[in-house]
C-alpha cells in the first residue's frame, strides 16, 4: 500500500499533512498514536525544509509513505539546496536550562520516533528515507 | 490553535488548546511575549487540551522558562496528556521545567513555593 502526495514550503501546508495522517489512519488501520507519531517526524522535516531549506520560491515537497506488512517507509524529497539531515549533531538534552538552546530538537524527535533513516542526493533533489516499526496492535 | 488567558490566585493561567506546530507557534509566541519582558505574576501553561506539540512549541516553552528563571516569578506547567508529555521528556524540558498533574496542584506548588519563600526571607 502506498500515497504519495505533495506540498510546498510554507508552514500552512502543516495542517494538509496532518489531514492527509488521519485519513490513513482508517485506511491503514493504524492507531492514533502512530498517526501522531508519523506526524510529529513528517511535520519537524517540512518544517526544517520550509524554514532551513535555502529555498527562495515556492518549492515543492515530496512525501510518500509506504506501508508492508509490519513497516511504513517514510520519503520526504524537496528540491531545495543540498542537506543531509543524518549527520546533524544530537543536541545534548543533558545540559541545564541556562545553556540549552532550541537548535536540533526537531531532528532529535525525528529519530526518536523513527526506526532508521538514509540520505541521498538525486537529479538536484534531497531524498530522505526513514523507516517505522509498527507496533503490535497496527499489524 | 486556541489560547485563552486569565488570572487566578495571583498567576497568569494559559489555557492552550488544539495544535502546537511551526504553523501556530508564531500567534502564540506573540502572546506570550508580553509576558516575558517583564513578569508581574507567576506564569501557568495548562496544557489540559493541547492535543499536539512538536519543537516549534517546545522552543517557546524553553525561551518562557529561560526568562522566569531570571524573575522573582515562577513558571509551572500542568496537565499533559501523555504524549505531549512524552515529547517534553524526550527532549529533556522536564528536567527544569515543573510539570504538575492537575492546575489545581500548579497553583498549590506556586503556593508552597511562595511561603518557603516567605520562610527564608524571615530566617535571614
Amino acid at each position: 500500500m502506498k500515497i504519495s502526495f505533495q506540498l510546498t514550503n510554507k508552514d500552512s501546508e502543516l495542517t494538509k499533512l496532518h489531514a492527509n495522517l488521519v485519513k490513513l489512519e482508517k485506511r491503514w488501520s493504524l492507531s492514533v498514536k502512530t498517526v501522531r507519531e508519523l506526524n510529529l517526524v513528517l511535520d519537524e522535516l517540512v518544517t526544517n525544509i520550509v524554514e532551513h531549506g535555502g529555498c527562495e520560491n515556492i518549492c515543492t515537497i515530496g512525501i510518500e509513505l509506504m506501508k508492508e506488512d509490519t513497516v511504513i517507509t517514510l520519503t520526504v524529497t524537496d528540491n531545495g539546496p543540498s542537506f543531509d539531515p543524518t549527520i546533524t549533531p544530537a543536541p545534548d538534552i543533558s545540559l541545564p536550562l541556562e545553556e540549552r538552546s532550541c537548535g536540533g530538537l526537531g531532528l532529535h524527535l525525528v529519530r526518536k520516533f523513527s526506526d532508521g533513516c538514509s540520505y541521498k542526493r538525486e537529479n538536484n533533489q534531497n531524498v530522505l528515507t526513514l523507516i517505522k516499526k509498527l507496533p503490535t496492535e497496527c499489524r | 490553535m486556541k489560547t485563552e488567558i486569565s488570572l487566578e490566585n495571583g498567576a497568569s493561567i494559559f489555557n492552550l488548546s488544539g495544535r502546537l506546530d511551526s504553523h501556530t507557534a508564531p500567534e502564540f509566541e506573540r502572546k506570550v511575549q508580553d509576558f516575558l519582558t517583564s513578569p508581574t505574576h507567576h506564569l501557568v501553561f495548562n496544557f489540559n487540551n493541547l492535543d499536539y506539540i512538536s519543537s516549534a512549541g517546545l522552543r517557546i516553552i524553553l525561551n518562557t522558562a529561560k526568562a522566569y528563571k531570571l524573575s522573582n516569578y515562577q513558571f509551572i506547567t500542568c496537565s499533559m496528556q501523555d504524549h505531549v508529555l512524552e515529547v517534553f521528556e524526550i527532549s529533556g524540558l522536564d528536567t527544569f521545567i515543573t510539570i504538575c498533574p492537575t492546575l489545581d496542584e500548579s497553583l498549590t506548588t506556586l503556593d508552597t513555593r511562595e511561603q518557603d519563600a516567605d520562610q527564608e526571607f524571615l530566617s535571614t
